[in-house]
């Protein structure tokens, strides 16, 4: 075996510092390899690159190694310059004698030394190395996109006008996510529907919406397949309503006998059996609620197909729940997030003293599409004159949710300047603990705030010093603030600004997709800062709240990043490359006990019940080789650095 | 005392250990790489042997080295959290505590196999932790392997 060593002098940078001619000596001297040692003045440069490449082709030798550098610089330039000379890339091995060498080995003679017994080890390691090949796996450019709030949207209308198809799986029979039920959206007071109509007009009926397909009304029951295939089962509720044929007039709602409580509005106010989750909402049709309608409760009514302007079709009562199976590379979870639970801050009274509301209940409230027409009025129906706003309701507090969710300052000032349109006399207090408004438009907001000579301001340390009880029908406050003062306050209404936390649909996804969810329960980002929108499953993006609390501009961004991954990731037409360096079982020396699964990071391996050993799935496997050290029956190869490889080298600094 | 009076005698005035370097890619390596550019001065006693993670580090690598003539191992893995491979670094660290119990057994001193984490940036704590190892080594004296119950192993 014929082994080329081609020492860089790194200008004079290495050759200053290592006695190259003392290195040649030891490395023919040690015979063993049929080597031949050669020196280059800078073997990254151009010139450099051609000589090493001239080299190859005329040398031909069986094994490479390149002492030079550090491979984190130019280990990839090296094996590219090998391919270009038809020599596989991964018989080679580059030591390090700038970074580990050279600059921190004072002292010429054990420099000397120690690059000698690097690159002795390094022809000892790569004599076993193998060739390896990167392998292709057909893949397809389909997207699951799951969640059809602002961050959804944003990613399904993307990769559709890349020219791929993405299916947007909904759970509510409406899409847009929450803000598509506000009246106004902070900081610029646009309304909600107005902000969102664009894109869900583009979605609905634009250029490229053929390529999405709505799924509303449905959930994803079950996964199987990894990154580049995956295959989804959607299971969708029954609308009852052609979407395909409905024209959206609303005439089969008036006759409708049954009411319900709505709740898209939280429960405040209620629709009838067939209706639509609230004026404007798109898809443009009613859907049919079976656990109110009266048909399904044995009565023979068919008020609202009677009353069908369309045809007897559209409305179809014998519909059933279906189960619908998509293939697709990549799936984008964009679930959205939830409120923490408000009676887990008993003493604030919510759900036991009258007029105390969340904020999502209060956006309704203010909404006039909304149970009270965007009436600002109280429970028994009066305009409210005080109303209480309480930031912070779980967030930033060890004893509920340590992180602040980032947007609730804001849409708190967004009501001080809505109410205050209602109505000009009406004292708002902000109860706080911190205020934060961050970035270049978060200030506007708080300064109407600032400006409007009804609002008081209480800050205080402690939400279980704020106790909200019931007095005369109405929320009677007493507090203590920051300060230690102590204070009392009669409000006609209170409003909470919860945490924003995760959905119950991340868990359940989470566990689907093998996704792991961070110690508060958002989906965990690969990397936090530079990666927030993978996943640490390949293949599974993150966008909008469920990945962290966040306003509506960043996950409207991080709906466009994910999809960003998916198209660089997946190309149509063209097959995935998969990396060698993974992990690789013995099947006939597995004994199927399992280690092995347990330990991987990336779900990658699985037993194979046919036949009792484990499989490494080459497209999840990031060759981290956990597995290869955990297995006790050495049955899996860590490809490129095998036990003998690794050994070699070891025995080879030893020497 | 017999062993000792030996070990003293063979470790000499000069005795220079040779320590292994186990490095997962990612952090450590790029630690022990900043060091370089800082070009500050590390011990040229710890050859590296770059792994791509930590949790690539079989315990028998370990065993195998102090068999194959070295004073010291060292592990270096990126700080808990920050593992490119999620969760790698913790694997490592289990194992080498249940290591360092072997190792007692064999009577080796555990302070001839250390792990610690060290960051793409730490350059300095790469030097520190190379130093520190270099000279636990250096003052244990030479690891007579014949003298440990290594022996046994075949």
């Amino acid at each position: 075996m014929k082994t080329g060593v081609y020492f860089c002098n790194c200008g004079t940078i290495i050759s200053d510092q290592i006695d190259s001619e003392r290195v040649r000596a030891d490395v023919i001297e040690d015979g063993g390899n049929a080597a031949y040692f050669k020196t280059c003045s800078l073997l990254c440069s151009e010139d450099g690159k051609q000589f090493l490449e001239n080299e190859l082709k005329e040398e031909r030798p069986d094994r490479v190694v390149v002492a030079a550098c550090s491979p984190r610089e130019h280990e990839k330039t090296f094996m590219r310059v090998l391919s270009a000379a038809g020599v596989n890339p991964y018989l080679f091995q580059m030591v390090n004698i700038r970074e580990q060498v050279a600059w921190v080995t004072p002292d010429r003679d054990k420099a000397t030394e120690k690059a000698t017994r690097q690159i002795r080890a390094a022809m000892a390691r790569v004599a076993r190395q193998e060739p390896l090949e990167k392998k292709e796996l057909e893949i397809n450019p389909d997207v699951i996109v799951i969640g059809a709030g602002p961050a959804g949207l944003k990613a399904a209308l993307t990769i559709a006008e890349a020219g791929r198809k993405a299916v947007l799986v909904e759970k509510s029979p409406v899409l847009g996510g929450l803000p598509v039920r506000y009246e106004e959206i902070s900081p610029t007071m646009e309304c909600g529907p107005c902000m969102l109509e664009p894109m869900l007009g583009e979605v609905l009926h634009g250029e490229y919406a053929e390529r999405i397909e709505i799924l509303t009304s449905s959930e994803v029951a079950d996964v199987v397949g990894s990154y580049g295939n995956f295959s989804v089962k959607i299971r969708q509720a029954a609308r009852h309503v052609d979407l395909g044929r409905c024209i959206g007039c609303g005439e089969c709602i008036t006759p409708c006998p049954a009411t319900t409580n709505n709740g898209f509005n939280l429960g405040l106010g209620t629709k009838k059996a067939i209706d639509f989750p609230f004026p404007g909402a798109l898809p443009s049709a009613p859907y049919l609620d079976p656990d109110a309608c009266v048909r399904y409760k044995g009565e023979d009514c068919r008020a609202c197909k009677d009353a069908c302007v369309v045809d007897q079709e559209v409305i179809n009562f014998d519909e059933t729940d279906r189960v619908l199976e998509r293939s697709a590379g990549a799936v984008i979870l964009a679930v959205g997030s939830s409120l923490y639970d408000c009676t887990k801050v008993p003493n604030l009274g919510y759900g036991t003293v009258p007029d105390v509301r969340t904020s999502l209940e209060f956006e309704r409230l203010m909404a006039s599409n909304g149970p009270t027409d965007g009436e600002l009025k109280t429970s028994d129906g009066r305009a409210p004159e005080t109303i209480a706003i309480i930031h912070c309701v779980g967030s930033l507090d060890k004893n509920h949710k340590q992180y602040c969710s980032g947007v609730c300052c804001e849409y708190a000032f967004k009501f001080n300047h809505m109410i205050a349109k209602k109505s000009a006399d009406a004292g708002i207090i902000h109860f706080y603990r911190e205020l934060v408004m961050p970035g270049k438009d978060g200030f506007s907001l708080y300064q109407k705030a600032k400006d409007n000579p009804n609002s008081s301001w209480v800050r205080y340390d402690d939400i279980g010093a704020i106790n909200i009880s019931a007095a005369g029908g109405k929320p009677n406050i007493s507090y203590t603030d920051s300060a230690g003062g102590r204070g009392g306050v009669a409000a006609d209404m209170v409003v909470l600004c919860p945490a924003i936390v995760p959905s119950g649909a991340s868990e359940r996804l989470g566990a689907l997709l093998d996704v792991s969810r961070d110690r508060f329960g958002f989906f965990e980002e690969l990397h936090a800062r530079v990666d927030a929108a993978q996943s640490k499953i390949k293949g599974v993006y993150l966008a909008g709240t469920c990945q962290a609390p966040m306003d509506i501009q960043k996950a409207v961004n991080s709906g466009m990043a994910a999809a960003g991954y998916v198209l660089s990731g997946l190309i149509q037409g063209r097959k995935l490359e998969l990396e060698p360096i993974t992990a690789a079982v013995d099947e006939e020396r597995c004994s199927g006990c399992r280690v092995c699964v347990s330990v991987c990071p990336y779900k990658a391996i699985s037993l194979d019940p046919a036949k009792e050993a484990a499989s490494v799935n080459a497209a999840l496997c990031q060759g981290c080789g956990t597995c290869v050290a955990a297995c006790p029956a050495a049955a899996i190869k860590g490809n490129h650095f095998t036990n003998e490889e690794l050994v070699a080298e070891m025995e080879g600094v030893l020497r | 005392m017999e062993d000792r009076s030996q070990k003293t005698e063979k470790r000499g005035n000069d005795f220079e250990p040779k320590i292994v370097g186990f490095l997962c890619n990612w952090c450590s390596y790029a630690g022990a790489d900043k060091a370089g550019s800082a070009q500050a001065p590390c011990p040229p006693n710890v050859s590296v042997v770059r792994v791509m993670c930590s949790g690539r580090v079989d315990p028998q690598f370990v065993l195998k080295a102090f068999t194959q003539g070295a004073d010291g191992v060292l592990i270096l893995a990126c700080h808990p959290g920050d593992c490119h491979y999620k969760e790698g670094n913790i694997r490592s660290a289990q194992r080498h505590r249940l290591l360092l119990k072997m190792l007692s057994q064999f009577g080796i001193d555990e302070s001839r196999c250390r792990f610690d984490y060290v960051s793409a940036g730490e350059g300095e704590r790469f030097i520190q932790v190379t130093t520190e190892m270099a000279d636990r080594v250096r003052a244990l004296g030479p690891l007579n392997i014949s003298e440990c119950g290594m022996k046994l192993l075949p």
